[in-house]
C-alpha cells in the first residue's frame, strides 16, 4: 500500500462523491424548497443515462457525440420531470408525508418498469471517446480521465447551484419560499409555477448526473435501487435541505466507501448505514441542517 | 346483521375454502393469511400511532430466519419455533426501535429504513449462519403440516389468534394511548403520558408480530432469502394498508386480499407486476386515500364499521 494507491483511492472516492452529489443536490433541492422527498429521484436518474445512451446511439459517428447526448439527456429528463410535476406532485403538496412518500415510491416501480419496457433488459454501454479513453497521471497514480470530467462536473454543478440560489433573483425568491410560503404568495409570486420550476432543476440536475453516469461501465437496470438509499444517506447526513451538507456528506460518503473497500469490502454500505443511522439517533437534521426543520 | 354475524360469516367462509378451491389457490389464500398479519402488524405503527416505518421487513424477516433456522438445525417443533420468532424479532425491534421512536415524521421513516437495510446487509454478509445471498433451502413443515389444506387451517388457527390479540391490544387503553399519540403528541405528552415509553412498546409487539408472521412464511415457501428484509419487502404492507384503508383494524386484510390476488393473478400473463401495483397505488393515493375502508365509509353508509379516528377525513389532513 504506497501513496499513489492511496491518492488513486481518494481520487476514486471524491469522483464517487461527485456523482453522489450530482444525485443527491437535486433531492436535497427539491425537498429543502417543497419539504417532498422524491424516491423516484434515482429511477429518473436512470433515465437519464438511458436518455443520454439513446442520443449517443442516433449520433454515433459525430464529433462531440457524448457531450452533446449529456446535455440533450439533461434537458430532455427535466421536461420530463416538469411533466410529472404538473400531473402528480402537484395533487400532494399539502398531503401527508406518508402520502407523499408512497406516490413517489409508486413513481419507481412505474419507471423502472418503463424502462424496461422502452429500452429492454440488456446492458447498455456508451463508447468513450477517445479524449477520455486513456487514464491521466496525476502524482504517478493512474487515474481514469473520465472521473477528472466528473470532479470537474461536480464542483460546476455545486458552484453554480450556490451562485443560483445566493446572487439571482430567482434564488432569492426560492430561498424566500422556504422559508414563508404564504409570504411569497402574497407578494404575487405564484407558488406552484416555482415549485415546478424547482422540480424540473433538481430533475435536470439528476438528468445530467444519470447522462455523466452512463459511460462509466454499463446502463443496467435496478441501478437506481441501490443510489436511491446512498443518495438519502447523503442527504441525511449533510442535512435535509442544506446543499453545503449535501456537498460535503458526498464527499464524506464517497471517501468512505472508496477507502472501505480496501479494508473491509463487504462493509462499505454497511458503515454508511450505520454512519446514516448514527447522525439520525444524534443530531437528526444532520451536520448542516437547521434544527428547526422536522 | 351487524358486523359480528358479517365476521362470523367471512370467518365460516374461509375454513370452507380450501374444499371448493384448487391447490394454487389455497396457496395463494395462505399467502393472503400471512401478509395480512404481517401488514395488520404494519398498521400498529402506521394507523394506530401514525408513523411511517419502511423498514418494518426487517423483523419480518429476523422472524423468518429465526423459525428458518430452527427447523433446519434443530429438531424444535414448529409451534415453538414460531415462539422463538416472536422473541427475536421482538429484541430486534426493541434494539433498533429504541432508536426510531425518538424521531417521528420522514426521520422515523428514514432511520426505519436504514436500521431494515442493516440487519439485511448483516443477514447477507454472515454466510456462515444464514447463508448469506444463497437464503436457506428445504426448510420443511412437520409431516402433520405437509399437505397443504392442513397448512392453511394451521395458518388460519394462527393467524386467528394473533389478529384476536392485536384486536384487543388496539381496543384496550393502550390502544387508545396510540390514537392519541398519533392525534397531538404534545398534548398526551402533557397528560403525563412517557410517549417515548409507550411508542416503543407498539413497535415491539408489531415487530414481534411481524416476525410471527415471517416464521409462517418459512415453512410455507420452502426457503427463505435475504430479500425479505429490504427496504422493497418493507413497502408491500405499506401498499396492502393503503389499499385497504389504514383507519379500519382490517383495513390492511383487505389490502392483502387485493394486492396477493392481483398479483397472482397479474403474474400470470405479464412480467410487469411493478408497473401495476404503482399504478394502482398512484390511483389510490390520489383519488382514495384512505383507502378501500374510506371509500366504503364514505359512500356507503349501509357498512359501518368502526373506524380509527372520530372523523375519517381528519386523520388524513395535514396539521398545518
Amino acid at each position: 500500500m504506497d501513496a499513489s494507491m492511496i491518492f488513486a483511492q481518494f481520487m476514486s472516492g471524491l469522483s464517487r462523491g461527485m456523482m453522489l452529489f450530482l444525485i443527491a443536490s437535486g433531492l436535497s433541492l427539491i425537498f429543502g424548497v417543497m419539504n417532498i422527498l422524491n424516491f423516484a429521484h434515482a429511477a429518473l436518474w436512470l433515465v437519464g443515462a438511458y436518455f443520454c445512451y439513446t442520443f449517443w446511439y442516433l449520433m454515433q459517428g459525430t464529433a462531440l457525440g457524448l457531450w452533446l447526448s449529456i446535455i440533450l439527456a439533461a434537458i430532455a429528463l427535466a421536461a420530463v420531470g416538469w411533466i410529472i410535476e404538473v400531473v402528480l406532485i402537484r395533487r400532494v403538496y399539502n398531503r401527508e408525508l406518508s402520502e407523499q412518500l408512497l406516490l413517489t415510491y409508486a413513481l419507481v416501480l412505474v419507471i423502472d418498469d418503463l424502462i424496461k419496457i422502452v429500452w429492454g433488459v440488456e446492458d447498455k454501454l456508451i463508447e468513450r471517446p477517445p479524449v477520455v479513453a486513456d487514464p491521466v497521471f496525476i502524482f504517478g497514480a493512474p487515474l481514469d480521465s473520465y472521473f477528472v470530467f466528473v470532479i470537474i462536473v461536480g464542483f460546476g454543478v455545486a458552484i453554480g447551484l450556490w451562485w443560483f440560489l445566493k446572487k439571482t433573483r430567482y434564488g432569492h425568491i426560492i430561498r424566500a419560499s422556504v422559508y414563508s410560503r404564504e409570504m411569497v404568495s402574497a407578494l404575487g409570486i405564484p407558488i406552484p409555477r416555482i415549485y415546478t420550476g424547482v422540480f424540473a432543476m433538481g430533475i435536470f440536475i439528476a438528468g445530467l448526473a444519470g447522462a455523466i453516469q452512463a459511460p462509466v461501465g454499463s446502463i443496467t437496470l435496478g441501478m437506481d435501487m441501490a443510489v436511491i438509499i446512498q443518495a438519502f444517506c447523503v442527504v441525511v447526513i449533510g442535512g435535509l435541505g442544506s446543499l453545503l451538507g449535501t456537498f460535503v456528506a458526498s464527499l464524506v460518503v464517497g471517501e468512505v466507501y472508496a477507502f472501505s473497500i480496501l479494508f473491509w469490502p463487504e462493509g462499505a454500505l454497511v458503515l454508511i448505514f450505520i454512519v446514516t443511522a448514527l447522525v439520525l439517533i444524534i443530531r437528526p437534521w444532520g451536520l448542516f441542517g437547521t434544527p428547526v426543520r422536522t | 346483521m351487524n358486523r359480528y354475524s358479517w365476521l362470523g360469516l367471512i370467518f365460516i367462509a374461509t375454513l370452507i375454502l380450501p374444499h371448493v378451491i384448487g391447490e394454487f389457490w389455497i396457496h395463494v389464500a395462505i399467502e393472503i393469511l400471512i401478509f395480512g398479519l404481517f401488514a395488520v402488524s404494519f398498521n400498529m405503527l402506521f394507523g394506530y400511532m401514525g408513523q411511517l416505518s419502511f423498514g418494518h421487513a426487517a423483523y419480518f424477516g429476523v422472524g423468518a430466519y429465526a423459525t428458518g433456522l430452527l427447523m433446519l438445525k434443530t429438531s424444535v417443533p414448529l409451534p415453538v419455533c414460531l415462539v422463538f420468532s416472536m422473541v427475536a424479532a421482538g429484541v430486534a425491534a426493541l434494539i433498533f426501535g429504541y432508536f426510531c421512536v425518538r424521531l417521528t415524521g420522514i426521520y422515523f421513516a428514514i432511520l426505519t429504513m436504514a436500521f431494515g437495510q442493516l440487519i439485511y446487509y448483516i443477514i447477507f454478509q454472515w454466510y456462515s449462519f444464514t447463508g448469506g445471498d444463497n437464503g436457506l433451502q428445504g426448510i420443511v413443515p412437520p409431516g402433520w403440516l405437509l399437505n397443504v389444506k392442513n397448512y392453511y387451517y394451521f395458518t388460519i388457527f394462527i393467524v386467528t389468534a394473533a389478529l384476536i390479540v392485536m384486536w384487543f391490544i388496539s381496543e384496550s387503553p393502550f390502544g387508545y394511548t396510540m390514537r392519541a399519540i398519533r392525534d397531538n403528541t404534545e398534548r398526551t405528552r402533557f397528560i403525563g403520558i412517557n410517549v417515548r415509553k409507550y411508542m416503543l412498546i407498539n413497535f415491539v409487539v408489531a415487530g414481534m408480530f411481524a416476525g410471527l408472521a415471517g416464521g409462517l412464511l418459512g415453512p410455507f415457501t420452502r426457503s427463505i432469502a435475504p430479500d425479505l428484509c429490504n427496504w422493497q419487502q418493507s413497502g408491500v404492507p405499506v401498499f396492502m394498508t393503503v389499499i385497504g384503508g389504514p383507519l379500519g383494524f382490517f383495513g390492511p386484510i383487505i389490502g392483502s386480499v387485493i394486492y396477493t390476488f392481483l398479483f397472482a393473478f397479474i403474474t400470470g400473463f405479464t412480467e410487469y407486476w411493478p408497473l401495476t401495483i404503482g399504478l394502482v397505488i398512484i390511483f389510490v393515493v390520489l383519488y382514495m386515500p384512505g383507502g378501500i375502508l374510506g371509500l366504503v365509509h364514505e359512500k356507503m353508509d349501509f357498512f359501518k364499521f368502526k373506524h380509527l379516528t372520530n372523523d375519517i377525513d381528519k386523520g388524513l389532513e395535514k396539521e398545518t
